[in-house]
């Protein structure tokens, strides 16, 4: 039988998935995919908590608003990457080094 | 409806500023000749409007939007402090007075600059977790625009993807310790999850309530530059267009900090007590005084050796966040208003600083601190102010920035002897950030330039703003009992149920 200990865990090892993303890639396009799997991770244990644990609806309300900002993130930031892109056609954040000390 | 009936009244400032943002907007759209000054103009009519009416707001504590927004006492003094300080960037750093700015699109520029504003206004009022995302990620998102403004320029490229990165990490570990808050408590109301805490926890379960916090901590860490999340901090202060610089490092930090309060006050203390006690439930000191030691000594630290304006500016605003985050730290209403008056000194003594040094900028074109030598000869005027600024910003008397730090430094003492070693750090924090402002002063007053420059033209208008922003270092002195009075009534805090 599956329940809640089973969402939290998958949610955890995402969670720090994402983290291990963010902190080892090079590419800021993969950097973002990390990020996505962090806000993922949030919404499973929203959702999870909410269909076993306090039995509201609050939870599933807060995973569709993290859905919706992850979106506009990604819009932003993607546009960020493409400027960087232009600029130094690369998409590596450690070419992206003149403001330093 | 009734709900939405009475909401309306206590969101008025809210709608002021979203009706000049769709305003600026159109007018921008329909390109006509006169659009760049008629956003303009509609920028500080909505910001003036929404000052007053943050002003204006006395009605009692309470929910506003189903539980969503409150309007209390300490919102409307965060609100008035936040449009303020949005209406002194709009009017003070114009288009014309910044070399980069200039000739760029002006309407986006307001548009953002009022987005910004209104997205700060609500996390200053936040009431729920859900909100206090949407409105943390809106202020985020709006100001990754705003330093990717200057878009053809590598450092304001870079200084943006730096932000964006930085930023979606700290806010997605936020969210994660919410949804573990939710999970714990039930709810994402604040003052329900206060109410669950307040009943006593487990062992097992204050252990998860502290790694939440600290998640959490992540998110507001961020919105404030407390270390250690300052990364980004000084790489975006000096990529970002110097008018989006001086925004961010007033304005998101003054609303990070009225979150920082609301949650820690609002959601996480015990029920029954003041809303401000904190005590009996879980020791939150020891983990903010860390944060606020290690965040005054790194800035001021590492603000030592920097030559840049810019940078330079960043990281003592990195040693500032420190400093205000004494306020947290006493968990006292004394250090809550010392908060607060803290930061209203930090607002026109940190605008004022760079002003000048985009005033600088437009002339010489340098931020290099070098290059501000024999600036006492050229142009007595912004040097006399911006020795007010520096001063006020290291806290000599009779200086507003002095006051600041006098209530923060004595709320902090007035907790106890075990507080006095903290106290000490902070002021020999304090010391070490005199000499950097020292530095900047002699390198303007005593050093010799190197190459003869033409003499310095300053406008009008730029003029007026640098007196009028030194003058607010000075003359609150005056009517002191006034402004004390102010904070003082704004204490209260809506805590719910």
């Amino acid at each position: 039988m599956i329940g809640l200990p089973h969402y939290l865990l998958v949610s955890a090892a995402l969670f720090c998935l994402g983290v291990l993303g963010v902190l080892t890639r090079r590419n800021a396009v993969n950097v973002l995919m990390g990020i996505e799997l962090i806000l993922n991770s949030a919404n499973l244990n929203l959702v999870a908590f909410s269909r076993y644990g306090s039995g509201n609806l609050q939870g599933q309300m807060f995973a569709i608003f993290v859905i919706v900002i992850a979106a506009a993130e990604a819009a932003v930031a993607l546009a960020i990457v493409l400027t960087l892109y232009r600029l130094r056609r690369t998409p590596n954040l450690d070419q992206a080094d003149i403001l330093r000390g | 409806m009734p709900e939405v009936l009475k909401s309306l009244p206590r969101f008025l400032p809210e709608i002021a500023l979203t009706a000049a943002l769709l305003l600026v907007v159109l007018v921008d759209a329909t390109g006509i000749k006169a659009r760049n000054a008629l956003s303009r103009l509609l920028t500080a009519l909505g910001l003036a409007a929404a000052l007053a009416l943050s002003l204006a707001d006395h009605g009692v504590p309470s929910e506003t939007w189903s539980g969503m927004l409150v309007a209390d006492p300490m919102g409307s003094f965060f609100k008035a402090l936040l449009v303020g300080a949005s209406l002194v960037v709009a009017l003070a750093f114009t288009f014309r007075n910044s070399a980069e700015l200039h000739g760029l699109g002006q309407g986006e520029f307001h548009a953002l600059l009022l987005a910004v504003t209104l997205s700060n206004l609500l996390l200053a009022s936040a009431n729920d977790l859900a909100m206090l995302y949407l409105a943390l990620e809106m202020v985020s998102i709006t100001s990754y625009v705003m330093v990717a403004y200057f878009k053809g320029d590598r450092m304001s490229n870079e200084a943006s993807l730096k932000y964006v990165l930085f930023g979606a990490v700290s806010t997605g570990a936020m969210v994660y310790g919410m949804s573990l808050l939710y999970g714990l408590t039930g709810s994402t109301s604040l003052p329900t999850i206060r109410a669950f805490l307040s009943e006593g926890l487990t062992d097992q379960n204050r252990f998860a309530v502290y790694l939440i916090a600290l998640l959490i901590f992540a998110g507001f860490g961020f919105k404030t530059a407390a270390v250690p999340f300052h990364f980004w901090c000084p790489d975006v202060y000096q990529g970002a267009p110097t008018p989006v610089t001086a925004f961010l490092s007033v304005a998101p930090k003054a609303a990070g900090f009225s979150i920082m309060l609301r949650f820690f006050f609002g959601g996480l203390s015990s029920h029954g007590a003041t809303p401000w006690d904190l005590s009996g439930l879980i020791d939150w000191t020891w983990l903010l005084m860390l944060i606020s030691v290690l965040t005054m000594t790194v800035g001021n630290v590492a603000a030592l050796t920097q030559t840049n304006m810019k940078r330079l500016l960043a990281y003592s605003s990195i040693a500032h966040a420190g400093y205000v985050m004494m306020g947290v730290v006493a968990l006292s209403e004394n250090g809550a208003r010392a908060l607060m008056i803290y930061l209203l000194a930090y607002v026109v003594m940190n605008l004022g600083a760079f002003l000048v040094v985009t005033l600088v900028h437009k002339q010489d074109g340098t931020f290099d601190l070098r290059d501000y030598a024999g600036l006492s000869k050229r142009a007595p005027g912004l040097t006399f102010a911006m020795a007010i600024f520096l001063f006020s910003l290291m806290g000599i008397p009779p200086l507003v920035g002095f006051m600041g730090k006098f209530y923060v430094f004595a709320a902090v003492i007035e907790r106890g002897p075990s507080y006095w070693a903290y106290g000490t750090i902070g002021a020999v924090n304090a010391a070490i950030g005199a000499y950097y402002y020292a530095r900047v002063l002699k390198t303007m007053i005593i050093d010799e330039p190197h190459v003869e420059k033409p003499a310095f033209r300053l406008p009008t208008a730029d003029l007026a703003w640098i007196a009028a922003l030194a003058a607010a270092n000075i003359l609150p002195l005056l009517f002191w009992s006034r402004v004390e009075a102010w904070a003082r009534a704004s204490l209260s805090i809506y805590a719910g149920l």
